[in-house]
């Protein structure tokens, strides 16, 4: 019955939403109505050209930016009732990014970029070690828990970024464009890695891509044009997800 | 709980913010120079005046506040005065009747070179009743022997410094010693004169305008004697209170219009210490205004490091950071410049004004200097407050430098810092 109930909030919920730019007296429509819903534990993929509004509707969803209309809601929460405190902790404690530069800390070590939001949080120092360490492992980096970025090629990089993503247990993961900076055999680990996440932890994932290989191995796959939604694509039948979602 | 957990919360940001400023040597290094050094110059120039203004303190001290010094209005420096009044035992028995003057002892000075073993010694040889001079300088005692009494026109008191000279031979108690006095009464003659050394005082230093330790000191009568005339170089009055001391000096003023001048230790201290409390308040100002320079250079440095790190505060935003956690951070690293520029200083500045006691040498200090001849090194004095200053202050200055720059990264637009190259 709780299992059912969890599963009708979805992890992401988007109702008629804008984003309007506007600078000086000129106004550029970014997403003209935006009305989308992600079920808990879902791996969906958005694409489209450049300018077509996926990164805008990243940040919207990411709770980084605020739309100019309509609701945005993350399990189960209007961000618009939220103000800057309480949308840094629904940040920290239901949203994981992961960025094409990677965005690590170069000063610490994967250990401790791992860990950062775990400071923000709170968590005492050993218990967040052992989460951090565990996450790494996870991902296959527990060697190089000391070592720092420059010390790790890209992939590796990339997959820091996603244990730092993952180690606070988020109701969802955004990705943007996260293989960009990699070459085709990375790619195809890293997504590897992402499905694995996926499946293995129930973690919902949202990746932001232009590679349609990637987008292939997601189960859905949005296309966004002029700030639309074009078409909606099912790569899998929704029940067929696996229940690890529920946790 | 909670707040146990939020008290870790800001250890592990202020740690992150150590590792911040550690990541940045060079920079962090330069900025908490600058501190260091601003501070140092406060804490050296502050140490040392106060030193300057202690050793001065403690040789007018010497002489009782309840002391005053009565001079022929000419007079004041040299002895002997061409001013026309006299002073004489007239004045002595006038003295006496004022309200709250307990004594009256009137005395002779002059300059005098001592021969001792072939070596001659420039000294001071003052004529007084010898009883008094525990009562006029405090802490006076004699080393060897016992002061004359009244009227022993033969013996002498030996300050320190005459009895044991830098160069030539020490005179020994019960000594002869020959000396060639001068300058009595304006007069341009030589007068020898030979006693006993009775009592060898012990090693005092200066106190006001007489340096103890090169003086020779005779009996009343010996000096009226030698002086030929009945009128004093001066009368040193003995107050009952120290908070009688101005009603007399009034009395004494008022009595003689601008005939006398009269001298008091208290007054010339209170003085002093005004001269000094303004040198102290102007040199710390400079030190202050290198202080102001480093502040500046703390604004920019955390200016230009939340710039540089648009994209991590980015980051920080995008990963749940709180705008007041990313603010303590940023603050935090200007607080720990401050203390460890603070702390820095403290040793740079100890070392500093060390230096500077030779700087204001001849000036004051230890028994010698200021008034008395010869000069010494003055020992600057660090009081408690001087220490917790110069350790807290460039942590409030530091702190408020940071404050701008630490909003700013705190109010960072996430979306925007994220695009940052």
């Amino acid at each position: 019955m709780i299992a059912v109930q969890a599963r009708s909030v979805p992890a992401v919920e988007t109702i008629d939403v804008t984003k309007t730019y506007r600078v000086g007296h000129m106004s550029y429509p970014a997403l003209k109505g935006i009305s989308m819903k992600i079920a808990k534990g879902e791996f969906v993929s958005i694409m489209g050209p450049s300018g077509s509004g996926k990164s805008t509707l990243l940040n919207l969803v990411g709770a980084l930016d605020p739309p100019t209309s309509g609701k945005v809601i993350i399990d189960g929460i209007d961000l618009r009732k939220l103000n800057e405190d309480k949308l840094s902790i629904l940040r920290n404690r239901k949203l994981g990014f992961v960025y094409q530069a990677f965005n690590l800390i170069q000063r610490l070590t994967a250990l401790e970029n791992v860990a950062m939001p775990l400071i923000a949080r709170g968590i005492p120092e050993k218990n967040r070690r052992d989460r951090s360490l565990s996450t790494l492992k996870a991902v296959g980096l527990l060697r190089f828990a000391n070592k720092r970025p420059i010390e790790l090629s890209g992939g590796e990089q990339q997959r820091v970024a996603i244990a730092r993503a993952l180690v606070t247990n988020p109701a969802l993961i955004i990705a943007d464009e996260p293989t960009g900076n990699l070459d085709s055999k990375t790619t195809s680990e890293l997504v590897d890695q992402f499905v694995q996440v996926n499946e293995q932890f129930g973690t919902t994932i949202l990746v932001v891509t232009h590679n349609s290989e990637i987008a292939e191995r997601t189960q859905r796959i949005i296309s966004l044009r002029d700030g639309l939604i074009e078409k909606e694509q099912y790569l899998k039948r929704i029940d067929s997800y696996p229940n690890k979602a529920i946790k | 709980m909670r707040r146990r957990q939020e008290h870790m919360q800001f250890l592990d940001l202020f740690k992150l913010a150590y590792k911040a400023l550690v990541d940045r040597k060079v920079r962090s290094a330069l900025t908490i120079l600058g501190i260091t050094v601003g501070s140092a110059i406060i804490l050296a120039l502050i140490a040392s005046s106060s030193g300057l203004s202690a050793g001065i303190t403690s040789n007018i001290e010497k002489t009782g506040a309840n002391v005053l010094t009565i001079r022929n209005a000419g007079g004041f420096f040299q002895s002997g005065s061409t001013n026309t009044y006299q002073l004489s035992q007239l004045d002595v028995d006038y003295l006496k009747t004022i309200p709250g003057v307990t004594a009256a002892y009137p005395y002779y000075s002059y300059g005098a070179s001592i021969n001792s073993g072939g070596t001659s010694l420039q000294a001071s040889v003052v004529g007084m009743d010898l009883s008094a001079l525990p009562v006029l300088y405090k802490g006076l005692t004699v080393a060897e022997g016992y002061l004359p009494l009244a009227g022993d026109v033969t013996s002498a008191v030996i300050g320190w410094g005459i009895a044991n000279p830098v160069s030539g031979t020490p005179i020994d108690l019960h000594q002869m010693v020959s000396m060639s006095v001068t300058g009595i009464k304006g007069s341009k003659a030589t007068v020898s004169y030979a006693v006993l050394a009775n009592a060898i005082l012990s090693q005092y230093g200066t106190a006001l305008f007489s340096n103890i330790d090169d003086t020779v000191y005779i009996s009343f009568q010996a000096a009226q004697f030698l002086a030929k005339t009945p009128y004093f170089s001066g009368i040193y009055v003995i107050v009952d209170n120290t908070d009688d001391v101005a009603n007399v000096q009034n009395a004494i003023e008022t009595y003689y219009s601008d005939n006398v001048r009269v001298i008091s230790s208290g007054q010339i201290l209170s003085s002093i210490q005004s001269i000094t409390g303004q040198l102290t308040v102007f040199l710390g100002s400079i030190g202050a205004v290198s202080l102001f320079v480093a502040t500046v250079g703390i604004v920019n440095t955390m200016y230009v490091s939340v710039m540089e790190r648009t994209r991590e505060i980015g980051i920080l935003k995008a990963i749940g950071y709180r705008p007041r956690q990313i603010m303590f951070m940023f603050l935090s690293e200007a607080a720990l410049t401050g203390v460890i520029g603070g702390f820095c200083g403290l040793l740079l500045g100890y070392v500093l004004s060390f230096l500077m006691g030779g700087m204001f040498s001849g000036l004051g200090g230890e028994g010698r200097g200021f008034f008395g001849g010869g000069g010494g090194t003055i020992q600057p004095v660090f009081s408690t407050e001087l220490i917790i200053f110069s350790l807290v202050f460039p942590v409030i200055l530091a702190t408020v430098a940071g404050l701008y720059p630490a909003w700013r990264a705190s109010r960072m637009n996430a979306v925007v810092a994220l695009k940052y190259e």
